[in-house]
């Protein structure tokens, strides 16, 4: 793939490349090698790709794109989008849909390896609207998608965005989400990502107006190859604007995982309130976690705290519970779910809850093997 | 039920026990009392199998089986508990969850059927009421936020729970008010049967007010020094542990006789 073409799908050139892609480079220089065909999107998906993201609830509610393309044949009645050429669709999110927007980018792999990107633009006016964004994809040729997303939250407006990725080892990810939140308005969001051979995620936060918040949370749970790379960037750019960040990491086997969390305080914003926490868990020698907060203070008076650890399983805990009866194996599985667990904590859709909950059983080491 | 002989534990490449011996029968109620640093926490560890205690010498037979060979989870199956004297926090982790996935793999172990939800919680209910202690604790993680006594009454609450045969206590009585002892040692009392034994660690005399033991044992530099019923555990509310600090183990004696 030429650079020109790299520049397309990572929406950057690559001098930002350089700085930001520090500790993914090798991932993306092994990606940048091969060729990449621009993917067609098949006409019917294979029935066990279709059940990964057909929930009952969604049905009428979801938008599904196949290899960035938008398919009309696939998504609910009740939402409708115009995409163009370019595969750019906008949305002013309605408030009557009654169940959450569930936008499904699905990777379908062609013959040789291909490339697809996609690019939106949702609105929320007024009121509160939940998102699931969830990203499917399953194996053969490589397949590299890039999905650019834009959220505009507006005055005093909720917006509530989920998303979960569960990707074969052939399928890398690039997805970038910009979020303004105005003034009043509020930004709450879990993100739960594994697999793929190379995900990357960038998620800039503007919290451009007086009284703007967001509330971040997310985890990687991370085994094989998976490579993660997640830089959050949080702007606290006006008044009384609050931050609260929490992620947890699981890297096991050979994984990979990087979370550089940035929370910049811009000057004459004060009364802000910034919290970032990053803890993660090593569970083999040969995986690799690098977290990274970053805090730019420019204004005099602000409230900001960032931690971050990376560490392992805690033995004292493992043995309580085996004293208690329960195999090493399981007590492994019920701690690390544990504390992954911890990021879920916002979410209290008692169907979206139990999806994140299978995720978590399908990505963690052994969790399968619990009670 | 439980029998110590001559134990000797290393641990950092320090030696705790130096010796230790202790018989349990089962239905007996026995205190191990004694100044910190003796190896009272140690006799527990050892007891429930965590890592880094090494045996050098001695032997724990459990029921005429060899207990140190156990991983812990065998040894929980096989009927022995460890209230921990700092109960872990486990995050994320919901109480009830645990509980059950503890007593389940316990029953699987021994060839029990499994309980289900229902039969779960009609079991946690009936503990509960017992015990005189509210449900609120099962809905949090495990021990995650709980103030001293709520993790002391947990540890109780899961021994109630999972039925030991031979319980050992390791100092559940430190960092706790009045009511809060009390709620321990009804948990016990209600417990005492022909077929379960207790072993008590504690520094205090104040515990052994409201669980009276069979046998009060003192340890002293990883020894029991000194065995009584519970008269010896006033004598050392009295007297301090100094009176009996430079008391040599029995067989010390035996042998300097010679």
């Amino acid at each position: 793939m030429d650079a020109a073409a790299l520049d397309e799908l990572l929406g950057g050139t690559a001098r930002e490349r350089e700085e930001s892609w520090r500790y993914s480079r090798n991932a993306l220089r092994a990606l940048s090698q091969q060729e990449f065909a621009v993917a067609v999107a098949p006409v019917e998906l294979p029935a066990e790709l279709l059940q990964q993201f057909d929930w009952p609830e969604t049905r009428a509610t979801r938008l599904v794109f196949v290899n960035g393309v938008f398919s009309r044949a696939l998504s609910g009645k009740r939402v409708e989008v115009a995409q163009d050429a370019s595969n750019h669709c906008e949305l002013d999110l309605p408030q009557d849909l009654g169940e959450a927007l569930h936008v499904v980018y699905v990777s379908v792999p062609g013959a040789t390896p291909t490339r697809w990107q996609t690019n939106n633009r949702i609105r929320l006016g007024h009121g509160y609207a939940p998102i699931i964004e969830q990203h499917v994809g399953y194996a053969g040729a490589e397949v590299f998608g890039a999905v650019t997303t834009e959220f505009v939250v507006e005055r005093d407006a909720g917006l509530g965005v989920t998303t979960i990725s569960d990707l074969p080892d052939s399928c890398s990810l690039y997805r970038r989400q910009t979020v303004s939140v105005q003034a009043g308005a509020r930004y709450r969001c879990t993100h739960a990502l594994a697999g793929g051979r190379l995900q990357r995620f960038d998620l800039a936060c503007d919290l451009a107006q007086a009284d703007a918040r967001c509330e971040q949370r997310g985890v990687f749970a991370l085994r094989g190859r998976a490579h993660i790379d997640v830089q959050l960037d949080v702007r606290h750019a006006a008044r009384d604007t609050a931050s609260d960040v929490l992620w947890r990491g699981v890297a096991d086997q050979r994984a990979r995982g990087i979370l550089r969390g940035a929370i910049t305080v811009a000057a004459g914003a004060d009364g802000s309130d910034a919290q970032l926490q990053t803890k993660n868990l090593l569970l083999s020698p040969h995986a690799e976690i690098d977290a990274q907060p970053v805090l730019e203070i420019y204004a005099d008076e602000v409230k900001a705290a960032h931690g971050a650890t990376v560490g392992q399983l805690d033995e004292r805990a493992l043995f309580y519970m085996r004293s208690r009866g329960i195999a090493a194996v399981t007590a492994r599985a019920l701690l690390i779910a544990g504390f992954c667990r911890e990021a879920f904590g916002a979410i209290d859709d008692a169907s979206l809850r139990a999806q994140l909950d299978a995720w978590l059983v399908r990505h963690l080491p052994l969790a399968g093997d619990t009670v | 039920m439980l029998k110590i002989d001559n134990l000797h534990v290393r641990v950092a490449g320090k030696e705790i026990l130096k010796g230790l011996t202790l018989h349990v029968n089962a239905g007996e109620m026995h205190a191990v009392m004694g100044p910190n640093g003796a190896g009272k926490s140690t006799l527990g560890n050892v007891l429930a199998g965590r890592d880094g205690y090494e045996v050098t010498q001695g032997s724990v037979v459990y029921n005429g089986r060899n207990l140190l060979e156990l991983e812990p989870e065998q040894r929980a199956a096989a009927g022995v508990f460890l209230a921990f004297q700092y109960p872990v926090e486990i995050p994320g982790v919901n109480n009830t969850y645990f509980l059950k996935a503890a007593l389940n793999a316990q029953r699987k172990q021994r060839g029990e059927a499994e309980l289900d939800s229902m039969q779960f919680l009609k079991l946690v209910r009936e503990k509960l009421r017992v015990l005189h202690i509210s449900d609120d604790l099962l809905h949090r993680a495990v021990n995650a936020g709980f103030s001293g006594g709520e993790k002391k009454r947990n540890e109780i609450f899961q021994m109630a729970l999972l039925e030991p045969a031979l319980a050992v206590l390791d100092e559940t009585d430190s960092g706790l008010d009045i009511d809060a002892l009390r709620m321990v040692a009804d948990g016990v009392n209600t417990m005492r049967d022909a077929k379960r034994a207790f072993v008590v660690i504690t520094h205090y005399q104040r515990l052994l007010d409201y669980i009276v033991p069979d046998f009060v044992h003192v340890m002293v530099d990883g020894r029991i020094v000194e065995s009584g019923d519970k008269a010896l555990a006033l004598k050392l509310e009295e007297h301090g542990y100094a009176w009996i600090a430079g008391r040599q183990a029995p067989d010390k004696i035996a042998a300097g006789a010679v």
